[in-house]
C-alpha cells in the first residue's frame, strides 16, 4: 500500500518550512512535496486540480492562521476558492477530502506536520474503501482520471 | 518564512529573533481565544476603538470645561464630583487615552517586527508614525488642560524644550503662551492644541486606510465589551484625580508620572531640555526611515516572497474585475480597454485590467484569483508552478 | 471541558446579575463610582460569557471566516 501522492502549496510567510524540508519534500512525510508560494491567495484553484487530474491524490494550500495573513486577506480569499474547488470537484465525483486548506503560524510546525498526516492518513483510507469496493460497482474512470 | 538562510548581518538577526518572539505571543494567545479573537491581529482596531471612547468622552467633558487660569481647576472639580458620572467620564477619558497609546505601540511593534511596512505599506507606516506624534502631543495637551501643579511644571518643562530650539524656539514658546509667560490665552491655545490635533488624527486615519481594502478598524465584539469595561472599571476603582491647584507662586518640583505621554519630561532630570528636543527629534527621524532602511532579509533570501511586481498579461485579460476585487491594496485599477483581447474570452471585453506597481506588494494574490492566466508574477510564473506539480507528481523512490 | 464552559457561563451570569443590582443601587445612593466601575465589570463579564459560549461552539465564527 503506497503511500498517498500529496502536493501542498505553503505561504511562505506562514510556517518557517525550510527546516522541515529535504529537497521539495517534507523530511518526515517524504510523500509530500511542497511548494512555496508568496501568499495562500497566490494559489490558482487551477494548479489545485492540475495536480489531482496529473496523479496526486491530495492537495492542500497552508496560510497564516486567519486574522494574521501578512497581505490581510489572502488566507481568507483561498479558503473560499478551496471551497469552491470542493463543491465544483464534486460533480466529477472528486472527493472533497482530497482538498484541504491549513491555517498555521510561524511556530506551529508540529500542529503542521500532525494535520498533514491527519490529511495522508484520511488519503489512505480513502483510497482503501475505493479499492476494497466490489470489482462489478466500480463506475468507468471519469475523464481526466481521478486516480 | 525562510530563516534556515542565515540573515545577513546582525540588524538582521536581531529582527527575526524579534520576529519570532512576536509570533510566539500568538501561540499563548490563541490557546484561549479562538484566532479571530486574538487581539494582536486587531491591534489597530483596539486603538481606533479608544479613540472612540476618546472622542465621546471627550465631548462631554468638552461641554463643561472652561478654558480660563483661575476657573480651569475649578471646572475639572465640578465634573469629576458634581456632575452625575462625570467623574467616571473623566477616567474613562483618561485611561482610554494610556489604552490608545498602547494599542498604537503594539500596533507599530507587531507591524515593524513582522515586516508589514515593505513596498507599498510604508504609505500606512508614515502615516502611522504621525498619528503617533500627533496622539502623544494630544494627550499630553490633556494633562495640561487640569491645569493642576503637574500641568503646571509640565508646562515650563515644554516651554523650556521650546525655547532650547535653535531661531524658532523662542517665537514658538511665545505662540504657544500667548504671550511672555503665562497668561488668559494660555489655556485656550492648549484646548485648540487638544481639540483640533484631535481631529486631524482622523485625516490622517484617512491616509492610513488609504492603500488598504477593508481596513480593520474595529475589534471583534468580544475586545469591545472588554476595552469599554477595563476603561469604567478603572475609572470607578482609581478614580482620575487633580493634584493641587496651579497658583503663580507655585513651584511644584515633581509629579505622578504617566508613563505614556510623560517619557520625555522625566528624562529632563538628566538631559538638558534640548538635548531631549534632539533626542526626541532622532527617534522620529529613525521611525520615519523604517520602510526605507529596515531590511531582515536581502532580496534573495526573500525568494517566492520578492517574485516581482504583478504583470497583466493583456492579450488574456477579459475585465472580469476578480483581481479588482481581490487585491488587498487596491493595486488595480479597471480601465475601459483600448481594444479586443487575443484570446476568444477577452476578445468582446469591455474593461481592462492594470496593476498600479507602486502599489503592489508582490503578494500573488491576483494570479489566484484571475481565471483567465492574464496575470503573472514575473519571477514565479505559470509554468514554473506546472513543473513543480509535475515534479511533484513523479513516482518517487521506494 | 463542555460541562466546565457551560458553569462558566453560569457563574459568570449570576455575577453579571450581581453587578447590574450593584450598578441600580449605586445609582440609587448617587455613588457614581461604584455604579460606573460596575459597568465596567459587567461589561468584562459579558465579553467573558461570549468567549466561553465560542469555546462551547454555540457561536460560530464570522460567516466569511468560516
Amino acid at each position: 500500500m503506497t503511500a498517498p501522492k500529496i502536493v501542498g502549496f505553503i505561504c511562505d510567510w506562514s510556517i518557517d518550512i525550510g527546516p522541515l524540508l529535504s529537497g521539495n519534500r517534507l523530511r518526515d512525510l517524504p510523500h509530500v512535496y511542497i511548494i512555496r508560494v508568496p501568499c495562500s491567495g497566490f494559489v490558482r484553484p487551477g494548479w489545485l486540480e492540475d495536480a489531482l487530474n496529473q496523479g496526486a491524490d491530495g492537495v492542500f494550500v497552508t496560510g497564516c492562521p486567519y486574522g494574521d495573513c501578512l497581505n490581510r486577506e489572502g488566507n481568507f480569499l483561498m479558503r473560499d476558492r478551496v471551497d469552491q474547488l470542493q463543491r465544483r470537484l464534486q460533480r466529477r465525483r472528486i472527493d472533497p477530502a482530497r482538498m484541504a486548506m491549513l491555517a498555521h503560524g510561524l511556530h506551529d510546525r508540529t500542529e503542521f506536520l500532525a494535520d498533514v498526516q491527519a490529511f495522508s492518513d484520511r488519503l489512505s483510507e480513502i483510497a482503501t474503501a475505493r479499492t476494497t469496493s466490489a470489482p462489478s460497482a466500480e463506475p468507468a474512470p471519469a475523464p481526466g482520471g481521478s486516480s | 518564512m525562510s530563516m534556515t538562510a542565515a540573515p545577513p548581518n546582525r540588524y538582521g538577526r536581531l529582527m527575526t529573533s524579534l520576529l519570532r518572539v512576536t509570533l510566539r505571543l500568538d501561540t499563548f494567545i490563541n490557546k484561549i481565544y479562538p484566532t479571530d479573537f486574538n487581539p494582536l491581529y486587531y491591534t489597530g482596531g483596539l486603538s481606533n476603538l479608544f479613540l472612540f471612547v476618546l472622542v465621546l468622552s471627550g465631548i462631554f467633558l468638552f461641554f463643561y470645561y472652561e478654558a480660563s487660569l483661575g476657573v480651569a481647576f475649578e471646572s475639572v472639580r465640578y465634573i469629576s464630583q458634581d456632575v452625575p458620572y462625570g467623574g467616571i467620564i473623566r477616567g474613562v477619558h483618561r485611561y482610554a487615552a494610556d489604552g490608545f497609546i498602547v494599542g498604537i505601540l503594539l500596533h507599530l511593534f507587531r507591524n515593524w517586527f513582522t515586516d508589514r511596512y515593505l513596498f507599498s505599506r510604508d504609505n500606512p507606516w508614515i502615516s502611522g508614525m504621525f498619528l503617533l506624534l500627533f496622539g502623544g502631543f494630544i494627550g499630553f495637551t490633556g494633562y495640561q488642560l487640569v491645569w493642576d501643579e503637574r500641568a503646571q511644571l509640565l508646562t515650563s518643562m515644554f516651554i523650556a524644550m521650546l525655547r532650547s530650539i535653535p531661531a524658532v524656539g523662542e517665537p514658538l514658546a511665545r505662540v504657544f503662551l500667548g504671550g511672555e509667560g503665562i497668561g488668559e490665552g494660555t489655556l485656550v491655545r492648549i484646548l485648540f492644541l487638544h481639540i483640533v490635533p484631535a481631529s486631524t488624527l482622523y485625516v490622517m486615519l484617512w491616509w492610513h486606510y488609504l492603500r488598504l481594502r477593508h481596513p480593520k478598524i474595529w475589534p471583534p465584539g468580544v475586545w469591545v465589551l472588554f476595552v469599554l469595561g477595563i476603561v469604567f472599571l478603572l475609572a470607578g476603582v482609581i478614580p482620575a484625580i487633580s493634584g493641587q491647584p496651579a497658583t503663580p507662586s507655585a513651584r511644584p518640583t515633581s509629579f505622578p508620572l504617566d508613563v505614556f505621554f510623560m517619557l520625555p519630561f522625566w528624562l529632563l532630570n538628566w538631559l538638558s531640555p534640548g538635548v531631549v528636543v534632539f533626542l526626541s527629534v532622532v527617534l522620529f527621524a529613525a521611525g520615519l526611515a523604517v520602510p526605507y532602511f529596515s531590511r531582515r532579509e536581502t532580496v534573495a533570501d526573500m525568494g517566492v516572497r520578492h517574485a516581482g511586481v504583478a504583470q497583466v498579461i493583456d492579450g488574456n485579460c477579459t475585465g472580469c474585475e476578480l483581481c479588482y476585487f481581490d487585491c488587498p491594496y487596491n493595486a488595480i485599477i479597471m480601465v475601459p480597454s483600448p481594444g479586443p483581447g487575443l484570446s476568444k474570452a477577452a476578445a468582446n471585453r469591455t474593461l481592462l485590467a492594470v496593476v498600479l506597481e507602486s502599489r503592489c506588494v508582490e503578494c500573488g494574490i491576483c494570479i489566484g484569483a484571475c481565471p483567465f492566466e492574464a496575470l503573472e508574477l514575473p519571477k514565479f510564473m505559470e509554468r514554473d508552478v506546472q513543473a513543480h506539480i509535475t515534479n511533484a507528481v513523479q513516482p518517487t523512490q521506494a | 471541558m463542555h460541562a466546565l464552559y457551560g458553569m462558566g457561563i453560569v457563574v459568570l451570569s449570576g455575577l453579571g446579575l450581581l453587578f447590574a443590582a450593584g450598578i441600580i443601587i449605586g445609582e440609587a445612593t448617587d455613588q457614581w463610582f461604584l455604579g460606573g466601575a460596575l459597568i465596567g465589570a459587567l461589561l468584562i463579564t459579558y465579553s467573558f460569557i461570549i468567549l466561553l459560549l465560542r469555546k462551547m461552539g454555540m457561536i460560530g465564527p464570522r460567516k466569511a471566516e468560516r
